[in-house]
């Protein structure tokens, strides 16, 4: 072996990558060799003082700094897990704030004045104000929502004010029931009794 | 050992922090060295570390057990510190030597600037000389001996790491311990 030869052979020992055979081979010409074996011994020597430069130690602050900086975990709110828990209420929940929001927007639309019946010409309306002329007679049911109905006539039949007021002459004749609806619940009440009669109907 | 990082890991993929904060508590100072070492600048080495563990955790959903996960986040540490060298270079072109044979540079000179971690404030003057040394090995072969001397891994893991053939891996860590013990004689500490 020369020189040239066994400087590679060197490193491989250095790396710990040497085989037996071959390290006897290097062995041998560095018992032979003088300059080989300063070179090395200076080779050997580099990487201790290389392996033995001291650790430098994070600041210890640095893990609280890393955890602080990672992103918020992609956490399930609760009420999504109790969705996940319940489906059947949920569903149940779902319909319901349907049902009521649609109800809640017919009930805030309803603002104007309405009149409903099956016979309205014998009736005259000023301003908010419906009135049931003397002498005049309704045929079937009356109702009217946000207004003031005031009757000096005949009605052959219900009347019913929703948020609103009645005023009745002594000439009036209801043969129906007279009701008055005001607040919102009776009227949901009164909105939800419509709609499953008319459905029964 | 292995296991155990391999089950943090696991841990933290499934959401859980207190593994990752593990994870942290177990590479921080291995990272921190490692970026020290390459960039001589606490500071960059502080970011590096950081850096290092937000890419980690993004990337935990990629995490595969049957991976060395020291080798993982070797990786991407070792790639963050080349990215820095990289852009120091661009930034500017400070590679000249400032003074003929010192073999040191403006990097160098910028390097020590700033905090200094409280180990390198007890260097002795042989350790300090060996710094510079190490400041001083050409940016390919300095990668590859810091990883094989001052964390003691194998060309195998080297190679994995910087993602080159073991063959590359042997070729810079001879070039680069070559390089060492030719300055280092020069400074007669050999």
């Amino acid at each position: 072996m020369n020189c040239k030869e066994a400087i590679p052979l060197m490193h491989d020992y250095l790396d710990g990558e040497l085989k037996a055979a071959q390290m006897a081979l290097l062995k041998e010409h560095l018992l032979a060799c003088l300059a080989c074996r300063k070179h090395f011994q200076q080779l050997e020597r580099a990487g201790a003082l290389l392996g033995a430069m001291p650790r430098v130690a994070a600041p210890d602050s640095l893990t609280d700094r890393i955890m602080q900086s990672l992103p918020a975990p992609p956490k399930r709110s609760a009420w999504k897990t109790w969705i996940r828990r319940h489906p059947a209420a949920t569903a149940a929940a779902v319909f319901m704030a349907v049902m009521l929001s649609s109800f809640a927007t017919m009930w805030s639309s309803d603002n104007e004045l309405t009149v409903k019946g099956s016979d309205l010409d014998q009736v005259v309306i000023r301003g908010n104000t419906v009135y049931v002329p003397p002498g005049s007679t309704v045929k079937g049911n009356l109702i009217v929502e946000n207004g003031k109905i005031q009757v000096d006539g005949n009605i052959e039949g219900n009347l019913v004010v929703i948020d609103g007021s009645y005023v009745l002459a002594s000439t009036a004749k209801i043969s129906g029931q007279v009701t008055k609806i005001n607040q919102a619940f009776e009227w949901l009440w009164y909105k939800m009794n419509d709609f499953w009669s008319r459905l029964s109907r | 050992m292995k296991e155990m990082e391999t089950r943090l890991a696991k841990l933290a993929k499934g959401g859980d922090r207190r593994a990752f904060a593990e994870l942290v508590e177990l590479y921080k100072d291995k990272i921190y060295h490692l970026a020290y070492r390459m960039l001589h600048n606490a500071q960059e080495a502080e970011d590096v570390v950081q850096e290092t563990f937000l890419k980690l955790y993004a990337n935990l959903h990629r995490f595969d057990e049957s991976q060395k996960f020291s080798t993982w986040i070797y990786r991407i540490g070792t790639n963050l510190c080349i990215d820095r060298l990289r852009k120091r270079k661009a930034n500017y072109s400070l590679d000249a030597d400032v003074s003929e044979g010192d073999g040191n540079d403006w990097h160098t000179m910028l390097a020590s600037d700033g905090r200094t971690p409280e180990e390198e404030l007890l260097l002795s003057e042989t350790q300090r000389l060996i710094r510079r040394a190490i400041d001083a090995l050409p940016e390919k072969y300095r990668s590859a001996v810091i990883l094989r001397y001052l964390h003691d891994l194998s060309l195998q893991e080297i190679g994995e790491i910087l993602d080159m053939p073991v063959t590359t891996v042997k070729t810079r860590v001879h070039r680069g311990r070559e390089y060492l013990r030719r300055r280092l004689e020069k400074e007669s500490l050999l």
